[in-house]
């Protein structure tokens, strides 16, 4: 990991010099972590490579901005949970009215399939990428950031742009909403 | 047994976050089934959110990806072409808000100037114009805010208008930060900077903004107490004017 940074710092400083090699090399190295990241904002693979692309291009140009003691990684995953909000900003109509159906379904009463329909694996992330779609675009990347990117309340605040109370009833919201999505999964894993 | 820790406590202690509370709500959880209970029905929650898989894109997709942002970098060229556009209007910038900043320098050093009557003349006679841009960009945010901050409070509320309005504000905004960074006037920089932030969100969002959207602009908006700010450096302007025109009457 360590050697990766120093890695990461030495290719930043040759992309601001104007290597394009160096940043490419970045982007190789990255793109992958911060498709992971865009996918659970956007739930769509077509989305979430959009969101790489633009984070890149962003990170591009603010490369000036990044201080060589930083982790790159860190800094890159901040400008790709900006780009992804943006992005979910700019396509809200799209979006919304089928996350609240499929949540409504999901939710329902005796919605759930027949047990032996189902493959589980799979349908556990159906379920829980419904779920974050059911979220604000905030609480999204507050708890995709928390969840399962291990950043810490202030690092989120920071990220977001949010003060510690806020950061943390974004949290509390979107852990709410998740529990009560997920209820119906929950039942019936408690019954099988 | 009066104390058990609330449904937001339990969340932050899941995460670590609980400073100072781990070992009494450890010890709570050990001794109160209810509270088990909801510990358990959190934790199992939490744990079928991380089964959840992100789909592994193939092979092929650092390449590809490299492939789409490779083209889209800004070249030295069209960096070169954007420069400029933005010099002469960071030129105007710099002459809007450098007045601005001097200005307020000035007030509070009387007659220290050495500068000829033509050249004060002809520098107040700029700082006035300079004055009333920057002002109207304060005005133009403050009716911006206080459109979003009284919206009716509607399932969807039309910000077609405000979305328009805020682009327009985010390129002059974002020019005058810079400037008064320059300046070193750390106070002015911070309300453009939060400006600008809210700037940027009501130009992002959709036409049709949703109730909760709107409740967390507004949220945002009274959190940094940022009409309030804005009102008082358009106040600050406004007795600025004020101060020229007396000024300038008295010496007629």
């Amino acid at each position: 990991m360590i050697r990766m940074q120093h890695d990461d710092a030495a290719a930043v400083q040759q992309a601001r010099d104007g290597n394009e090699e160096a940043f490419r090399v970045l982007v190789e190295r990255h793109s992958r972590g911060v498709y992971g990241l865009a996918f659970r904002m956007t739930g769509r693979a077509e989305d979430a490579e959009d969101v790489v692309q633009e984070t890149f291009i962003r990170a591009f140009r603010q490369l000036s901005r990044f201080e060589a003691r930083s982790n790159f990684g860190t800094w890159l995953y901040r400008i790709g949970f900006n780009c992804a909000i943006d992005y979910m900003r700019s396509r809200p109509h799209r979006e919304t009215p089928e996350e609240d159906a499929t949540l409504e379904a999901l939710g329902g009463p005796g919605s759930a399939p027949p047990a032996d329909a189902l493959v589980y694996a799979g349908e556990i992330s159906e379920r829980v990428q419904s779920a974050l779609g059911g979220l604000s675009e905030r609480e999204r990347a507050a708890f995709v950031m928390r969840h399962y990117h291990g950043c810490s309340i202030e690092e989120i605040g920071a990220t977001l742009d949010m003060k510690t109370n806020a950061t943390k009833h974004s949290i509390f919201r979107a852990v709410r909403k998740m529990r009560a999505a997920l209820a119906p999964l929950m039942a019936r894993n408690a019954i099988e | 047994m009066s104390w058990h820790p609330s449904d937001d406590e339990l969340i932050l202690h899941f995460y670590g976050e609980s400073a100072g509370m781990e070992q009494p709500i450890d010890a709570h959880l050990a001794s109160c089934p209810s509270c088990q209970d909801a510990w358990t029905g959190l934790t199992h929650v939490l744990a079928l959110v991380d089964g959840a898989t992100v789909p592994e894109p193939d092979a092929s997709f650092e390449r590809v990806m490299w492939a789409r942002v490779q083209p889209s970098l800004p070249s030295r060229r069209s960096r070169l072409s954007w420069l400029k556009v933005l010099v002469p209007l960071a030129a105007a910038a710099v002459l809007i808000v450098g007045a601005f900043v001097a200005g307020r320098t000035w007030s509070s050093r009387t007659s220290a100037t050495a500068m000829t009557a033509a050249s004060a003349e002809l520098a107040t006679a700029h700082e006035r114009v300079l004055l009333t841009a920057l002002n109207d960009h304060f005005e133009r945010s403050e009716m911006l805010l206080v459109e979003v901050m009284n919206a009716p409070d509607a399932k969807h509320m039309d910000l077609t208008f405000a979305r328009a309005t805020a682009s327009d504000l985010v390129a002059s905004s974002r020019l005058y930060r810079q400037t008064t960074e320059q300046h070193g006037d750390t106070r002015l920089t911070a309300l453009l900077e939060d400006l600008e932030a809210v700037l940027i969100e009501v130009a992002h969002s959709p036409a049709e903004v949703s109730a909760a959207n709107l409740k967390d602009l507004r949220a945002r908006i009274t959190d940094d107490s940022l009409l309030f700010k804005v009102r008082a450096v358009a106040n600050e302007i406004e007795q600025r004017q004020q101060h020229m025109s007396s000024v300038s009457e008295g010496t007629l």
